[in-house]
């Protein structure tokens, strides 16, 4: 059962459209496998909708706004309606992609974003999302079973949601669905046992914290 | 699997509905539009939402031609895409605000990074989608990797090789369309797979 979810404020961003693409996507993704954020965002919308379009009290006391004027809406609504075309939704397909001899179904959210190379380290295997949102990098982490990540913490964020599989670190058990948001006060040491797929959003390096482990500082930028 | 935000939401009618609005109406409106194309009822549509929505883009966008940019694209995705909406769903004020959201949310995208991805819809569909059909991402890794230890071969050796296994030509179409001797094209891409094969290991043939 899903155990870890927005909280929300991110809900909240969300709904307003203010979130960049990399996260927007990974709430999209969770509530698609998770009722309960599906309906409160349903919620968050529909007010927010109605917010927005409510009369507002004060709007009849603005009599003339120059900004209004600058725009001829009898003109756009002609040049809109000239054409009686509609617009045919497509049928959404589903993608998929490999790793380790793995076929995954990837959600259709990320049908659209380019995919970039895929690097291997040991059990780690990391497609990078091309979203182009400067310090903030996004990528598909696949781990075969067995692997993890050694020790190490944040000195941003970095959220974890879980496609496919399961891991798990010092503070439980991860499956499917879970939306794991991490910041600098915490430091976990996930591994997975049966293998996973993860989508992964950071925006600065990760930071190994152990004796040796430092050593493996390259990772953490290779998984960042 | 793949569900629709805007769908699930419905059957416990959710929130309570302020009296401002004349839901029926707007319901009504946007329901006529995607049934018989009715311009009266998207010229009222236009006169509730045009405004609001202006306003409102104006919060977000620094000039004024690119509010007036999103009130346009909004206004006529709704035209366009009023079919898409379903009353059983959920309020039309949340399916215009939906519009909105996306086409703002692309736009800034855009305005930010260059990015013409257009993600939106796939983050908030408008509708419920239809029938998936499968698709690989375009055998992400054996190309990709193959791409990229070829593009470390001298160019030369580089264009044998796509031009055999990639566009399959025959080697002596290649010895024509790079008017070189055949035995140069057969020479070449026995190097250049020889090298490839260090690269990518022996057992892919």
């Amino acid at each position: 059962m899903i155990k870890h979810h927005p909280k929300f404020e991110l809900l909240q961003s969300f709904v307003d459209g203010d979130l960049p693409a990399s996260l927007s996507a990974a709430v999209a993704i969770h509530a698609d496998m998770c009722a309960q954020c599906q309906k409160k965002i349903a919620l968050l919308t529909d007010q927010i909708a109605e917010t927005s379009f409510e009369e507002n009290f004060l709007d009849r006391f603005i009599v003339d706004d120059e900004a209004v004027d600058t725009i001829d809406f009898d003109k756009m609504i002609e040049g809109i309606t000239e054409s009686s075309d509609i617009d045919i939704s497509e049928t959404k397909v589903k993608k998929s992609i490999e790793f380790a001899n793995k076929t995954y179904n990837l959600p259709t959210v990320l049908n659209n974003i380019i995919l970039g190379k895929t690097a291997h380290i040991g059990k780690l295997s990391r497609t990078r999302l091309e979203l182009q949102e400067d310090e903030i990098h996004t990528s598909l982490l696949h781990i075969e079973p067995g692997g993890g990540v050694p020790q190490h913490t944040h000195k941003g964020f970095e959220l974890t949601l879980l496609l496919d599989g399961s891991f798990h670190d010092e503070h439980g058990e991860y499956v499917k669905g879970d939306f794991i948001m991490l910041d600098g006060s915490h430091t976990h040491n996930p591994i997975s046992a049966e293998g996973c797929l993860c989508y992964t959003v950071a925006n600065d390096a990760l930071h190994f914290t152990q004796g040796i482990n430092k050593l493996l500082n390259p990772i953490g930028a290779f998984i960042y | 699997m793949q569900t629709n935000l805007l769908s699930r939401v419905t059957s416990d009618k959710p929130i309570h509905m302020s009296e401002k609005i004349n839901h029926p109406q707007l319901c009504a409106w946007l329901s006529a539009v995607a049934n018989t194309r009715d311009k009266v009822s998207f010229t009222h549509l236009f006169k509730f939402f045009g405004p609001k929505i202006q306003s409102i883009a104006r919060g977000k966008f620094p000039n004024e031609a690119q509010a007036n940019e999103v009130v346009q694209e909004t206004m006529s995705n709704v035209w366009r895409k009023a079919h898409l909406f379903d009353k059983d769903k959920g309020a039309a004020t949340t399916w215009v605000y939906t519009v909105m959201r996306n086409v703002t949310f692309d736009m800034l995208r855009k305005i930010k990074g260059n990015k013409e991805d257009n993600l939106s819809d796939d983050i908030w569909p408008l509708a419920e989608s239809m029938v998936c059909e499968s698709e690989s991402f375009d055998d992400h890794l054996e190309n990709k990797q193959l791409l990229s230890v070829l593009e470390q071969l001298p160019e030369a050796q580089q264009a044998v090789v796509k031009g055999f296994y990639f566009m399959e030509m025959s080697q002596e179409q290649l010895a024509v369309h790079l008017n070189l001797p055949l035995g140069t094209i057969k020479s070449r891409l026995r190097l250049a797979l020889s090298k490839l094969k260090v690269q990518l290991g022996e057992d892919n043939d």
